[in-house]
């Protein structure tokens, strides 16, 4: 809100200047965002009148006026064609400055000068509100008249407002009471004690009957709390003057009519909205206040037609049931019933509604009237009359009205402020200081009344709850306060903390840490799995992203997720901001695909390496509960792409990626979790056929099909993976083994292994095939079963696969020699036991019946 | 006579031996020829052997003299050969090592580093500091209900505060009754609701989590990231959650940092208040700063002594238990000491930008 420290000098006298009251203000709870001085390039600008005024002699289109300037005379030329003879206007004389406006604003000064149009010489201008800076002060287009009252060689800036210090302060959302000056004024009240408040404006309604018959104002509705009319007879529209059209357009608002000004201007000062209405217009002179229809519309003064619930309240007006609805209560006006320009009846709305029914509306609505936003954010209800008075007399002022009239009220229960009490040991416990004195002048500041005479029903109470003696709250340690009608967000002893705590400020607190708990904080397993995962990946050269939890809907395409895929069937937002952002992703991979598309397109030419840690979100099986709502699962997962880049070009080709360098990643990922996992021959909707691998109970890496990496523009291949982190938040442990003391035999194996036949499986029948391979215990020496007593405790029988250390795959051909359908692979084994020293013959002895026993198993040992 | 001679001979072929040597040995330049050099003298044909086959002509009073002057000449040979032979060995590996010479500023093989992102770079960051203050991760569900994100939290359908939060819905929860209408969650407060209800008090935890609001423009993203932390306890001051938020801001900024603590408003909170550093950028000292915009001042944190009822929420007594809370952007915490300028482009996962901040190439 803007504040206008003219307007607030109306209010309060205050010793600070609005530079100090604004940090005064911001640390206790009301953030001064900027003070703007709006006519700081306004200098040397003053009251002047125009004496005569010409046709210039060769131009046309130009006046020559002669001016009387309060210092001498001053010819200057003219444009505009609002000008007579004796109106009085600002004029700035060569030398004075005026804003210059620029495509940023008006920050910028303009030095005015002697300028010839023709034969004439123009000394400075005469200045229209808009070269003030005010475009919106103007009536007409031309030079701003003055009222023929203004003192003839003054200052513009000591003038109609102009020259004011605007704060711009942001109000919290508890806070309607400082929607206005008058509440800011009761605020730098409770700031600075030695400010004095300033009566309030008093102005009491006629006593003259209506000169029509109006019926009863009914308020059946109670979220209407009271609700006033006031009349004015004899109404001139016109603009409003001067003084107040500035004041309105430096507080954000356009000035209007007198009649639209008078309320909008009371709203700024007092804080409550007030609606008026063209009596003429009004279906029938009775007003009932009623909660909406479902599915009644009403069509607001801004056009548009807005469909109702029971929820909404209504003004409406009429006789016939239902009443016919003129105003959307709190909010808006209803567009039958607006003032025009040949309103001469005016009837004025002063109401107090509850905040919440229009918090309620006006959000469900979309409406942020300046009205809607002060009634859910808590008016006075003793306002509402107050404020009915105060425009009609503006109104009189500024349009000649008759006003004499009596007020017509109506009034539901009005809600009275509670007492709520303060003790020095709360208030000890939250800000560690617990002076009840200052304490209690602090709040009387703020207009939170100490009130002795509840204390003691209070105390009395407390003590048969608690079974104190009362001698212990002796001393003013229990104190009752009672909140001003405008306070509405005091209810509980939190609140009065707060306004003793903000007051006090919080940077004279003391700071202390934490004492001790029974426990360390615990990361948890989620985010230290997390952060192990990516000090991987990063390691091995992947860069993190983070990508948004929405996607297109189109990713279920994209992607080729058939139907009977969980993750086609995402969970999507019912009020998207846009069709990009609709579906929540049931996959990191379209995410990360856009990562390689903005890499690529930002110009990145290099190898794109990309993971991602996040969430997604996948309906629980069946795609509704009873409740007919998707219950759906947040699962974690470390997603990653891989792709050469668009110019793969390397001095080094080794180094371009493949499905196995990828591998090579996801093995370490899982390697860092103890994890030896299994890679079998898999199938992914958006996967390439014949290259993507299942990792059981873990996830998938998987090259993009060909087809979409070609439809989304890439020219490289593109590897991807998926793991579910929760699989790996558990680290399995293996055992830590030094090496055998006994030295290793090798032999090398090389066989033909059909295509269909995986490496793991070739290996897996080695390893299965050497058990059959005989041992002597002859060959056993009494050395080595000692020592061997010392490593292996319990069995010293010799397994044969434990002979067989590893099997080591080091070649791999297939092509020229090779028959079709077959790839010759060969294998490098280690045999070597833990408990004595194999000699060769012995190996050579296992060796070949291993190879005897693949041969018969099918293998062509070559 | 003859025998003298004989002696004075061996002493003429000892020398001639020596000078063939020194005229041989100096044009030697591979290991190889000194090889051959070294056959051709000492070796089994070679000029010593001869030499010292001679003996046998010469007296058995001559014999000891000579083959005294025949075991020089061979170690001095020897030693001449061996000199030479660490010389050519030198000057081999010199050569070799020059032939072998490697452009050591051609690019490397295999991949450069990879690099974080610096939210969650951040959130780590923050969770380590925390950790140490006894602080606990706790986290929740991103996709929540209405009672947890709003009502718990002091926020019912009508309340103003739910402007400042735009709320993204799921469409089939319109017949809903309003507690169990699914949303994005705007903050990662409904996970302080679960953690109080699952653990109760007392308890110190921090919540970090992706969050969503209904915003998109320069300065607001749909989706960002917040901490939240909760202490709850008996006799909990506002001086503790004081003492932890300055902890908090020097330890991940890595300097002491001037603060202020302003008075604000949260529903869930009362008293609250918000927590502004000096700014990162200028410290307060350059009116035209475009991070401070001239204030001087960064708000950094919501904050406050959480409000009963919503430690009621949490199935904790508010009458033996009090509270306070916290919550803070991760994005914005990252952009501050990372020095990113828009949010747009944390979330892209574009990996020049990401890698550019690692200085890479």
């Amino acid at each position: 809100m803007i504040v206008s420290w003219q307007l607030l000098k109306r209010f309060i006298d205050l010793p600070v200047s609005p530079e100090e009251a604004a940090v005064r203000l911001t640390l206790s709870g009301a953030e001064v965002e900027s003070i703007e001085h709006p006519e700081a390039q306004v200098s040397g600008v003053a009251v002047a009148r125009v004496r005569s005024l010409q046709g210039h002699p060769s131009k046309p289109n130009l006046f020559v006026a002669t001016l009387e300037t309060g210092k001498g005379e001053a010819v200057c030329v003219t444009a505009a064609t609002n000008l007579k003879a004796g109106d009085k206007v600002f004029y700035g004389a060569p030398g004075a400055t005026i804003p210059e406006v620029t495509a940023r604003g008006t920050s910028k000064k303009a030095e005015l000068g002697l300028r010839d149009f023709g034969e004439i010489r123009s000394a400075g201008m005469m200045l229209s509100a808009a070269e003030l800076g005010l475009p919106d002060v103007d009536i007409v287009e031309g030079i701003l008249v003055l009222p023929e009252d203004a003192p003839l060689g003054a200052d513009a800036l000591s003038l109609y407002g102009l020259g004011d210090a605007l704060l711009d302060v942001s109000i919290t959302p508890n806070r309607g009471d400082l929607l206005s000056i008058l509440g800011m004024a009761r605020e730098l009240k409770g700031l600075y004690p030695d400010a004095v408040l300033k009566p309030m404006p008093e102005h009491t309604s006629g006593t003259e009957d209506w000169p029509v018959e109006f019926g009863a104002i009914a308020l059946p509705d109670d979220g209407c709390l009271n609700y006033h009319l006031g009349l004015a007879t004899g109404v001139k529209i016109a603009p409003s003057p001067v003084e107040i059209r500035v004041t309105l357009a430096h507080l954000g608002m356009r000035p209007i009519s007198n009649i639209v000004d008078a309320t909008n201007y009371v709203m700024l000062l007092l804080g409550q909205p007030l609606h008026p209405f063209d009596l003429n217009t009004l279906p029938g002179w009775e007003i009932t206040v009623r909660p909406a229809f479902e599915g009644e519309k009403i069509v607001t003064l801004d056009g548009k037609e807005r469909l109702l619930t029971a929820k909404d309240m209504l003004i409406t007006s009429g006789k016939e049931t239902p009443t016919h609805p003129i105003a959307l209560a709190g909010i808006m006006g209803g567009k039958e019933t607006v003032i025009n320009d040949d309103t001469d009846v005016v009837v004025l709305e002063g109401a107090s509604f509850s905040p919440r029914r229009v918090g309620h509306t006006s959000r469900r609505l979309g409406i942020a009237s300046e009205a809607a936003f002060r009634y859910s954010r808590g008016v006075d209800p003793t306002l509402s009359a107050l404020g009915v008075d105060y425009a009609l007399f503006l109104m009189r002022e500024w349009s000649g009205a008759v006003i004499d009239y009596k007020k017509l009220s109506a009034f539901n229960l009005q809600p009275e402020p509670q007492p709520v009490v303060l003790t020095k040991k709360k208030l000890h416990t939250y800000l560690l200081w617990s002076d009840m004195e200052e304490a209690t002048q602090i709040l009387e500041g703020y207009g939170i009344r100490h009130v002795k005479n509840l204390e003691s029903e209070y105390l009395k109470a407390e003590d048969l709850k608690t079974g104190d003696s009362r001698s212990e709250n002796f001393g003013g340690n229990v104190r009752a306060f009672v909140p001003p009608t405008w306070r509405p967000d005091i209810a509980i002893e939190e609140d009065l903390i707060e306004e003793i705590g903000r007051w006090r400020g919080y940077d004279s607190a003391p700071a202390h840490l934490p004492g001790v708990l029974p426990r360390r904080g615990d990361v948890g397993a989620e985010t230290s799995l997390a952060g192990a995962m990516r000090a991987c990946a990063i390691a091995r050269g992947y860069v993190e992203a983070v990508t948004y939890s929405f996607l297109p809907e189109s990713f279920v395409s994209t992607l080729r997720l058939p139907d009977d895929d969980l993750r086609a069937h995402p969970l999507c937002l019912a009020n998207p901001i846009s069709q990009d952002w609709v579906a929540m992703r049931t996959t990191l991979i379209p995410g990360l695909l856009n990562g390689l598309k903005e890499s690529i397109a930002s110009g990145w030419r290099e190898p794109v390496r990309l993971f991602e840690i996040g969430r997604v979100f996948l309906r629980s099986g069946a795609h509704s509960t009873e409740h007919g709502e998707p219950e759906h699962n947040e699962l974690e997962v470390l997603g990653g792409l891989v792709c050469s880049g668009t110019a793969p070009r390397t001095p080094w080709q080794e180094t371009l990626e493949d499905f196995l360098s990828v591998k090579a990643d996801v093995l370490a990922l899982l390697q860092i979790r103890g994890r030896r996992a299994s890679f079998l021959q898999g199938t992914e909707p958006f996967g390439h056929a014949g290259q993507t691998a299942r990792i059981p109970g873990i996830g998938y890496l998987a090259r993009l099909s060909p087809a979409i990496e070609r439809e989304l523009g890439f020219a490289q291949p593109v590897y991807i993976f998926e793991l579910s982190l929760a699989a790996l938040e558990s680290v399995e442990k293996n055992a830590y083994t030094p090496a055998s003391p006994f030295p290793a035999n090798f032999r090398d194996i090389s066989m033909l292994v059909p295509n269909d036949k995986t490496q793991d499986e070739v290996v897996a029948e080695i390893q299965a095939s050497v058990t059959q391979a005989p041992v002597t215990q002859a060959s056993v020496t009494q050395a080595s079963v000692m020592q061997a007593s010392e490593t292996q405790t319990s069995n010293s029988e010799e397994s044969s696969a434990k002979i067989l250390e590893s099997v080591k795959l080091f070649d791999i051909y297939s092509g020229k020699g090779i028959p079709a359908g077959y790839r010759s692979m060969a294998f490098s084994l280690c045999y070597r036991t833990f408990h004595r020293t194999l000699n060769d013959e012995e190996v050579d002895k296992i060796h070949n019946s291993l190879r005897d026993a693949l041969g018969k198993k099918g293998y062509n040992i070559r | 006579m003859k025998e003298e001679m004989a002696v004075s001979d061996l002493g003429n072929r000892v020398q001639e031996v020596k000078d063939s040597f020194e005229r041989d040995v100096a044009p030697v330049t591979t290991t190889e020829a000194l090889q051959g050099l070294k056959v051709q003298y000492l070796g089994k044909k070679g000029m010593l052997t001869t030499l010292l086959k001679s003996l046998g002509n010469l007296s058995p009073q001559e014999r000891p003299l000579a083959g005294e002057a025949l075991n020089t000449l061979r170690s001095e040979l020897e030693q001449k050969i061996e000199e030479k032979k660490q010389l050519l060995i030198q000057a081999e590996d010199a050569a070799a090592e020059a032939m072998e010479r490697i452009d050591v500023t051609l690019p490397p093989r295999g991949r450069p580093a990879g690099a974080f992102h610096p939210v969650a770079q951040t959130m780590h960051e923050i969770v380590s500091i925390m950790q140490g203050l006894g602080y606990s991760v706790v986290l929740g569900p991103e996709i929540e209900e209405d009672h947890y994100n709003f009502e718990c939290l002091n926020m019912p359908s009508w309340h103003p505060a739910r402007d400042m939060q735009d709320t993204f819905y799921f469409p089939d929860s319109e017949d809903q009754e309003t507690a169990k209408r699914r949303l994005l969650r705007t903050h990662t407060s409904p996970v302080e609701i679960r953690a109080m209800l699952r653990y109760g008090a007392p308890l110190r935890i921090i919540c970090p989590g992706k969050v969503y609001r209904r915003d998109n423009d320069p300065t607001h993203s749909p989706m960002f990231n917040q901490l939240e932390g909760l202490l709850v306890d008996e006799g909990v001051s506002f001086s503790v959650l004081k003492g932890s938020l300055i902890e908090l801001m020097n330890g991940f900024f890595g300097r002491a940092l001037k603060s202020r603590f302003r008075a604000s408003y949260f529903p869930f909170t009362e008293p609250s208040m918000e927590l502004d550093i000096e700014c990162v950028e200028c410290g307060g000292k350059n009116p035209d700063c475009r991070i401070c915009k001239g204030t001087g001042w960064l708000e950094v944190c919501g904050m406050g002594m959480t409000h009963p009822f919503v430690i009621r929420a949490g199935g904790i007594d508010p009458e033996k238990y009090n509270a306070f809370a916290f919550g803070m952007g991760l994005d914005r915490m990252a952009m501050l000491k990372y020095g990113i300028s828009d949010l747009r482009y944390l979330f892209n996962g574009n990996v020049s930008y990401f890698l550019s901040g690692r200085d890479v190439l």
